[in-house]
């Protein structure tokens, strides 16, 4: 299991701590397209929970979006309030209820709406995290709780740059770091196994982290999912990531598990389970999608990696 | 420099005469300036401003470049009756090079046109394949000045209309540096030297130079900064000048003296018109002269060291932004919600009254503890 401290940011990762608002979860955002440079790192994909949501704080009532009061709360109680909550439904909320006859749905509705608009303001906004950023911020939590470490500090020490980009890292060690420079680099972190050497199942800990590097067809992008419980059977994890059956709207921080039913042989031959929380069971199964164990199979290297203390 | 007793009635109840003065007479021309503002459309417009939204859309319309009222009449009654080319002459000729910048400022940020940003990058591929040899050449020789220009747009600077920040901090420089040119070569040794509160006296020799053109610059945009709220300048400026007029009276200087009377009483003239709602606002003709102007009579009653002390507030609004710059840039994170400071207060939930009303406590607080200072 997670520390305490990790268990809470990826929660409140899952359910962004909004004043009020529960269940929000935090959108995906790569800054690599968009290119912001020497930017506050909640705008660029490296952000806390807390720090996402006080941008989005900020950004609303700056540019008077409506969405939230000045003491932080969501004052979302009609359509009229904001643009982002003009356009049809979310492909996640329409997934979780089809049918509003119950009096009970109606008030689930009402947190929906809040959830979508402030879901849709967060990506229209750019704000969200990426694969590497998630993955630091968590491991972070929870080395500095069981070992003292503060692991951003550690892996940026090894991370190869010259003398303005050292100082960069040293100043903003967390934005620093990305899926090959900081977790597939053998200074900070060893190889348990791959898909040809094969892995020891029994040898993984929760904060081990699967890397996958070169999951598209060009051979640039890179992915990171951290273990977060492994109980010999089933090895759960957590991750940012954006599925292109999800839509614009549906990506996310999200949960999955890889059950060890053939213990000899790769991960790729395992029974990998994400269950989308943006996708209806059917468009699940039409997208034929978990695009996670896609991007696994596709991957040029699939590792599983420990982190260096 | 002419001097007379300190504490001097006679200079006092001059003082006084000139603050009802300058004060009656601003009174009497604002309904002109407003109309003025008004039949020539300077008035602060929706589409270039993002921030005239929601709550602050009812600042649209409001006339900008209100700072004439006070630079206008304070230059009229010194030029009539305070002109003295060893005292008032250096600090009247750096509001009036300030003004100047500020009003074109103003009034392209009106009426300009956007204006094209290039990258370093891409200047640096138009030396290289623009076809016309001497266009190369322009750029080549400029590069330098586009460096600048864009390390100061890397610092927060995003401004598509008027003069651009980089341009305005080399023009606030050229003003800076003939002050210090006039003071350090034209005046004599009297301004060479810095008074220490508590201590003395300190000789500078040259190093006068920089540190006048860093506290006129300084100061101009700290001021300029802090306009950002009805009132808040002006009602600021009113106890800075005050303070001003008091030091010098009390050290027995009648030009400074009767120079600080003469915007004070402007000042209140026009904050009377630009408390919430605003009249008209000061707009950059009004802050960046009247920033410059408190520096300069600051450094000329012999109190650089105070100036920080005696425009508290401007300084603090000033630190904050550079403050939230830098740790924005370099952390990565923010230190105040929004910067300058009125803005984080605002974001809090402070209204606008409020946020005006306790910082000029706090300004004039500040203002009586440097005049308490000086006297030492």
């Amino acid at each position: 299991m997670l520390s305490p401290n990790a268990q809470k940011i990826l929660a409140d990762y899952m359910s962004l701590p909004f004043p009020g608002v529960t269940g929000v979860r935090c959108p995906y955002f790569i800054n690599t397209r968009v290119g912001r440079r020497g930017q506050i790192r909640s705008l660029i994909g490296k952000g806390t929970p807390t720090e996402i949501v006080e941008e989005a704080k900020i950004i609303s009532i700056q540019y008077q979006h409506g969405l939230f009061d000045h003491e932080g709360h969501c004052c979302i109680d009609d359509e009229r309030h904001s643009p982002h909550c003009h356009s049809e439904r979310s492909e996640e909320s329409l997934s979780k209820h089809k049918i509003v006859e119950d009096s009970s749905v109606v008030s689930l509705y009402q947190d929906d709406r809040q959830n979508d608009c402030i879901r849709r303001f967060l990506i229209d906004n750019q704000l969200g995290i990426d694969c590497s950023g998630f993955a630091t911020h968590i491991l972070r939590a929870h080395f500095l709780e069981t070992k003292k470490i503060d692991i951003a500090k550690k892996l940026v020490k090894n991370i190869p740059a010259g003398l303005t980009r050292k100082i960069i890292m040293r100043l903003r060690p967390v934005e620093s770091i990305g899926v090959k420079s900081g977790y597939g680099n053998d200074r900070n972190t060893a190889k348990l196994g791959d898909e040809t050497i094969g892995y020891d199942f029994a040898k993984i800990q929760t904060g081990d982290v699967v890397v996958m590097l070169g999951v598209d067809t060009k051979n640039t992008r890179n992915h990171i999912l951290v273990i977060t419980d492994y109980d010999g059977h089933t090895i759960k994890y957590a991750h940012a990531r954006a599925w292109s059956s999800e839509g614009k709207f549906g990506h996310g921080v999200n949960t999955g598990e890889i059950k060890i039913t053939a213990p000899g042989k790769g991960l790729l031959a395992q029974e990998w389970t994400e269950i989308s929380p943006a996708l209806s069971a059917d468009l699940f199964h039409q997208a034929n999608a978990n695009e996670t164990f896609g991007e696994a199979k596709n991957a040029k290297i699939l590792e599983i990696r420990r982190i260096k203390l | 420099m002419d001097f007379c007793g300190p504490f001097s009635i006679e200079l006092l109840k001059q003082a006084l005469l000139y603050l009802i003065a300058s004060c009656v007479g601003a009174f009497l021309w604002a309904p002109l300036l407003t109309k003025l503002l008004y039949k020539y459309k300077l008035t602060r417009r929706g589409d270039a401003d993002f921030t005239l939204r929601g709550e602050r859309a009812g600042k649209i319309g409001t006339p900008i470049m209100g700072g004439l009222l006070v630079v206008v009449t304070v230059t009229v009654i010194t030029l009539l009756f305070n002109w003295q080319r060893s005292s008032t002459y250096v600090p009247m000729g750096a509001m009036m090079v300030a003004a100047l910048l500020g009003a074109a400022d103003d009034i392209l940020n009106i009426f300009g046109i956007k204006r094209r940003e290039r990258k370093l990058k891409q200047i640096w591929t138009l030396i290289r394949i623009h076809r016309h040899w001497y266009v190369r050449l322009w750029y080549f020789i400029t590069f330098p000045w586009h460096a600048f220009a864009r390390a100061v747009a890397m610092l927060g600077s995003k401004q598509n209309r008027g003069i651009q920040v980089h341009e305005k901090l080399f023009l606030q420089f050229i003003a800076g540096s003939i002050v210090a040119y006039w003071i350090y070569f034209k005046l004599g040794t009297y301004w060479h030297s810095v008074h220490i509160p508590f201590d003395g006296q300190l000789a500078l020799g040259w190093l006068i130079i920089p540190i006048i053109i860093l506290f006129v610059m300084f100061t101009a945009n700290a001021v300029n900064i802090a306009d950002g709220l009805d009132g808040l300048a002006g009602g600021s400026l009113i106890a800075s000048f005050a303070g001003l007029t008091m030091i010098a009276w009390a050290e027995g200087r009648p030009a400074f003296t009767l120079l600080n009377a003469t915007v004070t009483g402007a000042l209140i003239a026009y904050t009377y018109f630009n408390v919430k709602p605003a009249r008209f606002q000061m707009g950059d003709v009004g802050s960046l002269g009247l920033g410059a102007l408190f520096a300069v009579n600051a450094i000329a009653i012999n109190k650089t060291l105070l100036i920080p002390i005696l425009g508290f507030i401007f300084y603090i609004e000033a630190i904050t932004v550079i403050l939230q710059v830098f740790s924005r840039r370099l952390l990565g994170r923010r230190i105040f919600k929004m910067s300058p400071l009125h803005h984080h207060f605002e974001f809090i939930g402070w209204s606008e009254e409020k946020i005006v009303t306790r910082f000029w406590l706090i300004h004039s607080f500040m203002v009586v503890v440097g005049v308490w200072m000086a006297l030492y």
